[in-house]
């Protein structure tokens, strides 16, 4: 699953994404009728066009293997937004299959794959950033485990790391004022702590982060982890 | 575009109050959750251990509450039961008539806020004073807590020691030690002249019908052995199968609280003083509340009634710590008060459907909540439920026209063609969320189809 | 009133009917919520202390130091429950103006209040008074420094054997360090509307 925020502005992660499950030895499909994973209308409370959505997803991606993700709030969308969005449906069951095959991309290699140490290198000091929707997930650890282990990557910590970027959806607009004081402050926590580039499994996170970041006139290199894992093999290539 | 309320109010507030909000919250959230990690080993373990016997209790209150009510009665405690604000405050009045009391001192009782006691005890001429701190700062101000747990996390010293100046408690000294002295001095002459001491309850056991009090400041001590008579209104909820269970409930709280591994003071009350002892009440009462927890506990939201309201919660809340505490128009604010304070409002619940939405649900606070709330599950749950019942959208805009979109390929692949257009638009006429993105962020240049050819384009390759 | 407690309890019943799975009780081990470092306490008097001074109560072995301590305060006129003099000894009351009897008309003439406990918990440095060992709820709760005479044997080791001893005294406290608040500003301070000095005096027995 690309997600829509890839589909309509971030197509160098989705490329990454198929790289490095390529480079991993995976076959991969993108069936191309897909969309969204309904997430936005299901945070928003319009339940009844999230399931439509959602209905849309589990025809796409019927079968048994594995959906990998390059997002955590997609993929916690699927395994457990979803759960309760279809709690009192009829076609739940299928809604749960869906939702057992469901990995975001760093939880897929690690736990998914077994791979536990990332070959090629990838020099600088990165912050990352661990999207809220990985919290309970094995994401933040795999990610965690993955980057520390790229030659050249330092792995930089900073304050605050549980406090939301505040994007948030919709929130995002509806409550611009608090969603731009959020990012604002989670923008002041990272770079304080000097990074080259700062690193998320979301690319909505680092939408919010880094719009504000230029609107701020402020230097912010970021990436998908996807991409550091790609960057890092392609590095590996070369013979660096 | 519009704001939605809270953000509105988040935005208007004064830099100051917003940094006395998030520096307070920050450093009880950082406080708490070190001691809990210093002294367990599994902290997540025992707030699931505890959400579960909450959860049990909720689930079998009928048959708990009546065992509690039964063990009071035997100790000579006076049991009452209140359906609503109005009858609760009623009880209490016809108490204090009763004893023909006019003078009255109270522990700190989100509950008694809940009812507007108060007010209601004011108007019928009973004198009353707060004795919490804080909550005696905030009468003196005529203003609202801010917090559960700390009141006047939105005050600062000066603006105190200008009200302290104001109420003739003193000329003007803003130094922390001299406002405590002199609320000391003062609350002391209340204590020793009230006819009655109310106060809440943090737990009601209901195997030895013990009320336990939880505070650290002295202030529950004394309105228990000064006056009287005590009065304790409690929320039906408020039950715990038994004793033992108490272990853990007391050492999770007070961290989650205040950091503490215990607070100053913890009290087990079963009934009036002896009758040879010379000071306490000799006469107890216990109002058993509901106010809309029955309605609650019938809903798919009945988890939020095992809050413990030790306000952690509130403090990890980045959306709380931007807005503060008045923002959420209710008794009971942060991610707690938006599940609650809809739900207690009943017929009301339209007013505050906005609540639930002042949420990014990064789950921060499922994850410091000492009873295992699933917070996001029943935000998300509430604003399905607002949906339904037609709450006004505000400034959330509708994506009923996205989720079409996301359900017809076709469509949905001719849109990430046309999207381009939007590199190109004047912000002016861009559909509403994206002007209103840009507000204060730059947008991305429009990549739609990019990866589909990619993939394409490979595949044709092999 | 009785109207009010039956549809309490209607609705009760009514709201979790539908409730198909119930939660069960679960079985726990009190030792889970035992603090780490509580769970080994060779010697609970020292423990205790040390639990004590850590919420900046005060422990004291020997009447005559308290004795000092409390005339370096300047705390000379207090109140003492007579049952505890035995235990103070004869020499305490020198340059010290102790009186057995506690007016309320009086209250801020004491200067410290000496009480019987009702035990401790050496955990959390906690005494624990009741109203069959204090009576006289202000005398332990008005002074600015309140003693508790704690008899070692009576140091329970953790919160958990606490609470089995309960008892059935109706008003019973535990009292961790002396009364605080942090309302203004976040800033600590101690002695509120109760002891701003909280002391224990271990004695044998």
């Amino acid at each position: 699953m690309s997600t829509c925020l890839c589909d309509a502005f971030f197509d160098d992660v989705a490329r990454a994404t198929v790289e490095v499950l390529e480079q991993l030895g995976c076959t991969v499909e993108f069936p191309e009728r897909q969309t969204c994973c309904g997430q936005p209308a299901f945070n928003a409370g319009d339940w009844p066009a999230a399931r439509t959505v959602l209905r849309h997803a589990v025809d796409v991606f019927a079968g048994e293997a594995p959906v990998v993700i390059p997002s955590a709030s997609c993929a916690a969308m699927l395994s457990h937004g979803a759960q309760i969005l279809f709690e009192n449906e009829p076609d739940v069951v299928a809604v749960k299959q869906l939702g057992t095959r469901a990995w975001e991309l760093t939880d897929f290699i690690v736990r998914g794959l077994g791979v536990t140490s990332w070959p090629g290198r990838f020099a600088g000091r990165v912050a990352f950033h661990r999207s809220c929707h990985a919290r309970g997930s094995g994401t933040g650890d795999a990610v965690s485990a993955l980057l520390r282990s790229v030659s050249g990557l330092e792995f930089v910590d900073f304050d605050e790391a549980e406090q939301c970027c505040g994007f948030g959806g919709t929130f995002s607009v509806a409550f611009a004022s608090i969603s731009t004081a959020m990012g604002t402050l989670k923008l002041d926590n990272l770079l304080a702590a000097k990074p080259d580039v700062i690193v998320s499994t979301d690319m909505s996170c680092l939408l919010h982060l880094r719009g504000l970041a230029e609107r701020q006139g402020r230097p912010l290199r970021a990436l998908h982890v996807a991409q550091v894992l790609r960057d890092a093999l392609a590095s590996s290539e070369v013979g660096r | 575009m519009k704001r939605e309320p809270i953000d509105q109010f988040a935005a208007e507030q004064s830099d100051e109050r917003r940094t006395s909000v998030r520096l307070g919250s920050k450093a009880g959230h950082e406080k708490g959750t070190q001691v809990l990690h210093e002294d367990y080993a599994d902290v997540d373990l025992l707030r699931r251990l505890a959400g579960q016997i909450k959860q049990h209790t909720l689930e079998h209150l009928d048959s708990y509450l009546e065992k509690a009510e039964e063990k009071l009665r035997t100790r000579g405690v006076k049991v009452h039961f209140a359906l609503d604000a109005e009858a609760a405050c009623q009880s209490v009045l016809d108490i204090l008539q009763a004893r023909g009391a006019k003078r009255l001192v109270k522990t700190k009782t989100m509950v008694s806020e809940e009812i507007e006691l108060l007010p209601f005890l004011e108007r019928h001429g009973v004198e009353c004073f707060e004795t919490d701190l804080g909550e005696f700062i905030v009468q003196l101000d005529a203003d609202r807590p801010s917090h559960i747990v700390k009141p006047i996390l939105h005050k600062n010293r000066r603006e105190i020691a200008r009200t302290f100046q104001q109420k003739g408690l003193g000329t003007y000294d803003d130094t922390p030690e001299v406002i405590t002295r002199r609320a000391r001095e003062f609350l002391r002459r209340k204590y020793l002249e009230a006819d009655v001491g109310l106060s809440g309850a943090n737990f009601v056991s209901a195997e030895s019908g013990r009320l336990v009090l939880v505070t650290n400041e002295g202030n529950s001590r004394f309105c228990l052995a000064a006056p009287r008579c005590h009065i304790a209104v409690v929320g039906i909820e408020k039950l715990v199968p038994d004793d033992r269970s108490l272990s853990v409930f007391l050492n999770l709280l007070a961290r989650s609280a205040t950091g503490q591994r215990l607070s100053v003071y913890t009290e087990f009350i079963c009934g009036a003083r002896s009758p040879d002892a010379p000071d306490g009440p000799e006469e107890m009462h216990v109002i058993f509340l509901d106010n809309g927890r029955t309605e609650v506990l019938g809903t798919e939201y009945r988890e939020i009634l095992r809050c413990l309201r030790c306000g952690a919660c509130l403090n990890v809340c980045p959306v709380y710590r931007q807005a503060s505490g008045h923002a959420y128009r209710s008794v009971y604010p942060g991610p707690v008060g938006a599940v609650l304070s809809p739900l207690l409002a009943g017929k009301r619940f339209l007013e505050l459907a906005d609540l639930p939405k002042a949420s990014t649900l990064c789950g921060a606070c499922a994850e410091v909540c000492p009873v295992d709330i699933p917070i996001p599950d029943l935000l998300v749950r509430l604003r399905n439920r607002g949906k339904q019942e037609g709450a006004p959208s505000g400034a959330t805009p509708s994506l009923g026209g996205f989720a079409k979109l996301a359900s017809m390929p076709t469509a949905w692949k001719a849109a990430l063609g046309m999207g381009k257009l939007v590199d190109h638009m004047p912000r002016a006429v861009q559909p509403g969320p994206l002007r209103a993105w840009q507000g204060e962020r730059d947008l991305p240049a429009w990549r739609g189809g990019a990866f589909r050819s990619w993939f394409r384009k490979r595949g044709k390759k092999t | 009133m009785t109207d009010a407690r039956d549809e309490i309890f209607a609705r009760i019943r009514a709201a979790l009917k539908p409730l198909e799975a119930r939660t069960t009780l679960p079985t726990f081990d009190a030792s889970v919520a035992i603090a780490r470092h509580a769970q080994a306490m060779p010697d609970l008097v020292a423990a205790f202390t040390q639990a004590l001074e850590a919420v900046h109560g005060r422990a004291f072995r020997d009447p005559t130091a308290l004795a000092t301590w409390l005339r370096a305060k300047e705390a000379t006129l207090g109140y003492v429950d007579p049952e505890v003099l035995a235990a103070l000894g004869p020499a305490f009351a020198t340059e010290l103006t102790l009186e057995t009897s506690f007016s309320r008309a009086r209250v801020e003439d004491y200067k410290f209040g000496i009480t019987r406990d009702a035990g401790a918990i050496a955990e959390s440095g906690t005494i624990i008074l009741d109203d069959r060992s204090t009576p006289v709820r202000l005398a332990a709760l008005a002074p600015w420094i309140h003693i508790a005479v704690v008899p070692r044997s009576r140091i329970h080791a953790c919160i958990p054997d606490a609470i089995s001893a309960l008892g059935d005294d109706a008003n019973i406290i535990w009292c961790t360090g002396p009364s605080k608040t942090a309302d203004v500003e976040g800033i600590l301070i101690e002695g509120v509307h109760g002891p701003g000095e909280q002391v224990a005096l271990i004695v044998d027995g």
